[in-house]
């Protein structure tokens, strides 16, 4: 062989397209709630290669007669729960898609403004709605004790539908961690700062907990049934308590954080 | 009162909907994830339907007359089911995961670069023969990901230094690298096809049987360009120095290289074909095949596995986004009447039914500029669907194929999007290939190279265009027996 193939050849065995663990990524700036996801995701990653060799399993059962449907239903089982947790993953790792024509350019500190306002206006609101949901719909699920469509499936659905809600939780423990990392680049992480940064999905959350806390206060106390206590007149006012008792929180935390700076 | 002159062209409602993607647009280019932007903008939606236009606020209906807005929190207690039903109880997507984890594997699994090894001295005497084999790995190999930055990435670090050392042009060696990277989002087992059939409503394997022959067809084009081109200007592509001879040694070294392959290629697609699997218990064989192919070649070991794995788990994450806050933002849409009211204005926009087609296509083609295939076909498709069947097109289906002229749809799409990603000046196939060129490699070289490719394309999309027998026949023959 002539040098010159030597020098076309070689070399080629060391080009592979480089892989990394996406978890390990930037990893001196991450938190508690990003370590976290990771450590669940790492978990959950088994899931795709159980997935394969259940699936290949399925086609050889099938060829020689042995269907198991059961099979068939833990197959879209693993890819659900899977997918929900690549989800929140992929918060962690900040790596949903964008258009990056004009976010390349921007500083660090202007992406970090973005990322934070994208999470705290846009997606966390969003997990929490689809939490709330989501833990509705599981609760049915449970009360029904509901099965698989099939007689041979797997039954306990039940199971993976309470899982959603708790996935959702996991996915705003996640953007939190993101929330706080970019936080820190322009803005001190402060009650108030961290309230206003993330003011819509603040005041959502403190509807909904004055709504759940009047409603078990009614049941509770009262022996209405559940469908009569959100009828209540108290229940239209509760987006205005929520609105003054951020706005009180906002307040306390300024005030907090000038005593503080004056100390020092 | 002043403001509802401004209601006099244009409803409540449609001002909502372009308001809607007014607001969607303003984020996207300040680069807000586009799942977060799109969650965002339904969220203010609403918040708008819920304390603005709720039919029952008596104050506000004095002023306003609107149509069948009604978003209040209690009936977005559906969306519950629909998320459910749509994105966690899907069979057919479980295909996601696996076929990428079948690219990702692949890619790792050095098959790419022993073809590329034997290859390139098979074709040693030919001009252009180093093209040749970028191109033909492509083409194998587009079964790798659906994910094009990944293909064009692997091919540009592979092919680019042995090019530059054998003085090829450098427009003509970045032109074929960006091409042959995009032909995976095509060729079948793609994943852009997947997500196409869940969001249009067609079988998976009709649409994997159909997009063959179109990409095959490109494949072919691009190789007569390349050959064509070794021939007239032959300094563009000159043919190394001291090359070996090419003996039996080289042939069968090429044929083990390429067999591993193929031979998956033809276990997914032929499993398919024959009925043996259904095209996700086929992503499942590809996914095992693939491991056991880097097993064999000793590149597998715990890291690169769980590297693999978790990475999957990520892109999966980032595609699943789309589809959650797509999922979402269409429920909310279809509560403003946002569908129809785009359907009407595409519909409306064309006498003819071909020229509709077409327009959507430039729309499809335009967008490819900004986004990629992810949220066009989960944002748009969805939308075009009711579209496409209500122009009722003839395709013929041989009988055997449901909804003919939807599979015809969408395989132009999906080379209509492909062309996109090439098109200067802003496709996103070239960037992701300068990120791995040297520095001597400008943009320019590459804008000059893969303009060729861009007419090749654009004669493709027109075969498939005025022939849809070429997407139609191979699913109608194999579904026929």
């Amino acid at each position: 062989m002539s040098g010159d193939t030597v020098e076309l050849g070689g070399g080629l065995d060391d080009v592979s397209i480089a892989i990394n663990d996406p978890g390990e990524m930037d990893r001196e700036h991450h938190g508690w709630a990003d370590r976290m996801m990771i450590n669940v995701a790492n978990v959950v990653a088994w899931l795709f290669p159980l997935l394969m060799v259940g699936i290949v399993a399925q086609v050889i059962m099938r060829q020689n007669g042995f269907n198991q449907a059961w099979l068939d239903d833990a197959q879209w089982w693993m890819y659900g729960f899977a997918m929900l947790t690549g989800f929140a993953y992929a918060i962690t790792t900040q790596s949903h898609v964008r258009v990056d024509i004009l976010h390349q350019n921007y500083s660090p500190e202007k992406r970090a403004r973005i990322e934070v306002f994208a999470i705290g206006w846009l997606l966390v609101p969003f997990l929490l709605i689809m939490t709330d949901i989501l833990t509705h719909y599981a609760w049915s699920s449970i009360l029904a004790l509901e099965g698989s469509d099939s007689p041979n499936g797997l039954h306990r659905l039940y199971l993976l539908k309470t899982s959603l809600p708790i996935m959702f939780v996991i996915a705003v423990t996640a953007a939190w961690g993101v929330f706080k990392r970019n936080l820190q680049v322009f803005s001190e992480v402060k009650l108030h700062t961290v309230l206003l940064w993330m003011l819509p999905a603040a005041l959502f959350l403190m509807t909904r907990l004055f709504h759940y806390g009047l409603f078990w206060f009614y049941a509770l106390t009262t022996d209405m049934t559940w469908r009569k206590i959100t009828k209540e007149p108290a229940f239209s006012q509760v987006g205005l308590y929520a609105i003054a008792f951020v706005a009180l929180l906002i307040v306390i935390g300024f005030v907090l954080s000038r005593n503080k700076s004056k100390e020092a | 009162m002043q403001i509802l002159s401004l209601f006099d062209f244009l409803t409540l409602n449609q001002w909502s909907v372009l308001a809607m993607f007014g607001i969607f647009l303003v984020m996207l280019f300040r680069g807000v994830p586009v799942a977060y932007a799109l969650v965002g903008v339904s969220l203010v939606f609403i918040v708008l339907g819920e304390f603005v236009l709720d039919p029952n606020r008596k104050l506000i209906n004095e002023f306003i007359e609107f149509d069948r807005t009604g978003i209040t929190y209690t009936k977005l207690f559906a969306n519950g089911g629909r998320f459910f039903g749509g994105i966690i109880k899907n069979p057919v997507l479980v295909a996601l995961p696996m076929f990428i984890f079948m690219g990702l594997m692949l890619d790792q699994s050095g098959v790419a670069q022993r073809m590329m090894k034997a290859m390139q001295v098979l074709f040693g005497a030919l001009k252009g023969g180093l093209a040749l084999s970028v191109m033909l790995i492509g083409i194998i190999l587009a079964a790798s990901t659906g994910v094009i930055g990944a293909s064009v990435v692997l091919l540009g670090v592979m092919g680019i230094p042995t090019m530059m050392a054998q003085n090829y042009s450098k427009p003509i060696a970045t032109g074929t690298i960006a091409a042959s990277g995009t032909l995976g989002i095509l060729i079948p087992p793609s994943i852009m096809l997947v997500i196409m059939s869940d969001q249009l409503a067609i079988s998976l394997g009709d649409l994997f049987m159909g997009a063959l022959f179109p990409g095959l067809l490109l494949g072919v084009l691009y190789i007569i360009f390349l050959i064509v081109y070794g021939l007239v200007n032959p300094k563009a592509m000159p043919v190394p120095e001291n090359r070996p001879p090419v003996d039996m040694t080289v042939i069968k070294e090429t044929a083990l290289s390429v067999m591993p392959p193929m031979a998956l290629i033809l276990l997914v697609l032929g499993s398919i074909f024959f009925g043996f699997a259904t095209p996700t218990e086929a992503s499942g064989l590809g996914a095992m095949g693939a491991t056991i192919l880097a097993l064999l070649n000793r590149k597998l070991n715990m890291t690169v596995f769980k590297d693999v794995m978790r990475q999957t788990l990520n892109t999966s994450g980032y595609i699943v986004g789309i589809f959650i806050a797509a999922n979402f933002f269409a429920f909310i849409l279809r509560r403003f009447g946002g569908d129809e009211i785009i359907e009407n204005m595409v519909l409306s926009s064309f006498d003819d039914k071909y020229l509709v087609v077409l327009f959507i296509l430039f729309i499809i083609f335009l967008l490819g500029f900004l986004l990629d295939w992810i949220e066009i076909t989960l944002i748009i498709m969805p939308l075009m669907l009711p579209v496409v069947l209500a122009l009722d097109i003839p395709v013929d289906g041989f009988g055997v194929v449901d909804n003919p002229s939807i599979v015809w749809f969408a395989i132009l799409v999906a080379v209509t999007l492909q062309t996109s990603f090439l098109t200067p000046p802003v496709g996103f196939a070239l960037f992701y290939l300068k990120g791995v060129c040297p520095p001597e490699i400008t943009l320019g070289h590459i804008y000059k190279g893969v303009i060729p490719f861009v007419l090749l394309q654009l004669t493709g999309l027109g075969i498939v265009f005025a022939f849809p027998s070429i997407v139609t026949w191979l699913p109608a023959v194999a579904y026929a027996n």
